[in-house]
């Protein structure tokens, strides 16, 4: 998946778990804050998206994930890892 | 043996998980469709869709295994809808041994909690210690008498029970049990009600669980816990541990049941976890001291002592960032 692509399955998951428009979601949105997720959901989050692009994604790494644009740096790294 | 672990991603449940594989067994992850697998999939575990709510997917998740650990009961997250939650709480646990009955398996390990343990008309309370009707001491604890009835019930395979204290260890990836003492260890001083609480490590629990799954003859119903606390005297020993001062006069039970019927419903209204919540109030003020020689003499079992409880969980905490570092003094 280019990174372009990812970043739009992304969004669309934040969109599915919060019900925010995509349009509406931006990359500084903060994923507590902003977007009304609790630490369960952001988890969700970052499970659904190693699950449907086949991420090893250490706990530790994820509970540090706090922004949409960190959620989206820290897929495009590991996607890259997976993809080597 | 193959077991299926129901509620594996959770917190019991992933102690039991390792457990499990670290004695050689062959562990099947029962999930639901959204939950947190990120530590499964780091434990390469088998996982298999197994959603209470979905009768096949559970029988086909269970085809095969020796052994069911159900640690997936009903858990209602407010005690807002008497009706609803025994509702499904009967629905779902009715589903799981329908499954397991279904698929032929042999025993299940069902993991209720000592809410279900009547007190003892003096001195601490044992196995033999049952509510006979719902205990009526709060929606969680008829929610839990509810489900385990049920499993006791059960004729067309071996149920198991375990009845675990307040569990407390690494894995608590909710802070759920551990709310209390998180909340204490960051200064926020939360408010409480006092009584007694059982306490007991989550991986003494998940070895407990493994125990029940290889005995030939296992008791029905076995008492898991480590000691009997109260619970303000236990936050003033955690707000030590963590450098904070000492926490508030509890609460009387008219106030803080209060509290915690408006905090659910401001949660209910606007999202968030109440300050408090209700079953919280209704364990402690309704919590009362048990016994555990049968876990002792059948299971083998020797409690960990609260300080290594606490120091793994600080340990595992500080790694996911759930506790801050801790205050170093300093040097000169």
């Amino acid at each position: 998946m280019n990174p372009r692509a990812l970043d739009e399955r992304i969004i669309a998951l934040i969109a599915d778990l919060t019900g925010i428009r995509p349009a509406e979601i931006k990359p500084r949105d903060r994923l507590r804050e902003d977007l009304g997720m609790d630490s369960v959901t952001s988890m969700e989050l970052l499970s659904l998206l190693a699950e449907e692009l086949d991420l090893d994604i250490p706990v530790e790494e994820a509970v540090a994930v706090t922004t949409v644009e960190a959620t989206l740096a820290m897929a495009r790294r590991h996607a890259g890892a997976a993809a080597r | 043996m193959n077991a299926l672990v129901l509620g594996a991603g959770g917190f019991l449940g992933l102690n039991v998980v390792d457990v499990l594989a670290e004695a050689g067994v062959a562990v099947r992850c029962g999930r639901r469709a959204r939950s947190n697998v990120l530590p499964l999939r780091q434990r390469r575990a088998e996982l298999a869709a197994a959603d209470l709510d979905a009768p096949a997917e559970l029988a086909a998740a269970m085809a095969g295994c020796s052994v069911v650990v159900h640690a997936a009961g009903y858990y209602p997250r407010l005690s807002l809808d008497h009706r609803g939650a025994l509702a499904t709480a009967i629905a779902q646990m009715q589903r799981v041994l329908d499954a397991a009955a279904a698929a032929g398996v042999p025993r299940l390990i069902y993991v209720s909690s000592t809410a279900t343990v009547a007190a003892a008309p003096s001195g601490p309370a044992d196995e033999s210690h049952v509510f006979s009707r719902p205990p009526g001491l709060g929606i969680y604890h008829d929610v839990k008498w509810a489900m385990e009835d049920l499993a006791l019930r059960e004729t067309r395979l071996e149920v198991v029970v375990a009845c675990p204290g307040a569990c407390l260890g690494p894995w608590d990836l909710r802070v759920g049990t551990s709310a209390l003492l998180v909340a204490t260890a960051r200064g926020l001083d939360p408010p409480h009600p006092d009584g007694v609480i059982n306490l007991v490590d989550v991986r003494d629990v998940a070895l407990a669980t493994w125990r029940l799954a290889g005995l030939p003859a296992p008791p029905r119903r076995v008492i898991l816990a480590a000691g009997n606390h109260r619970l303000h005297a236990l936050l003033e020993d955690l707000a030590g541990r963590y450098g904070q001062r000492r926490p508030s006069p509890p609460l009387s039970f008219d106030d803080a049941v209060a509290l915690a019927d408006r905090e659910e419903a401001r949660a209910a209204l606007f999202g968030g976890r109440p300050a408090i919540a209700r079953e919280i109030v209704d364990l402690v003020v309704h919590g009362v001291p048990v016994a555990t020689g049968l876990a002792r003499t059948v299971l083998g079992m020797r409690w960990r002592p609260l300080s290594d409880t606490l120091a793994a969980y600080d340990d595992w905490a500080r790694r996911l960032r759930i506790l801050p570092p801790p205050v170093l003094e300093k040097q000169p």
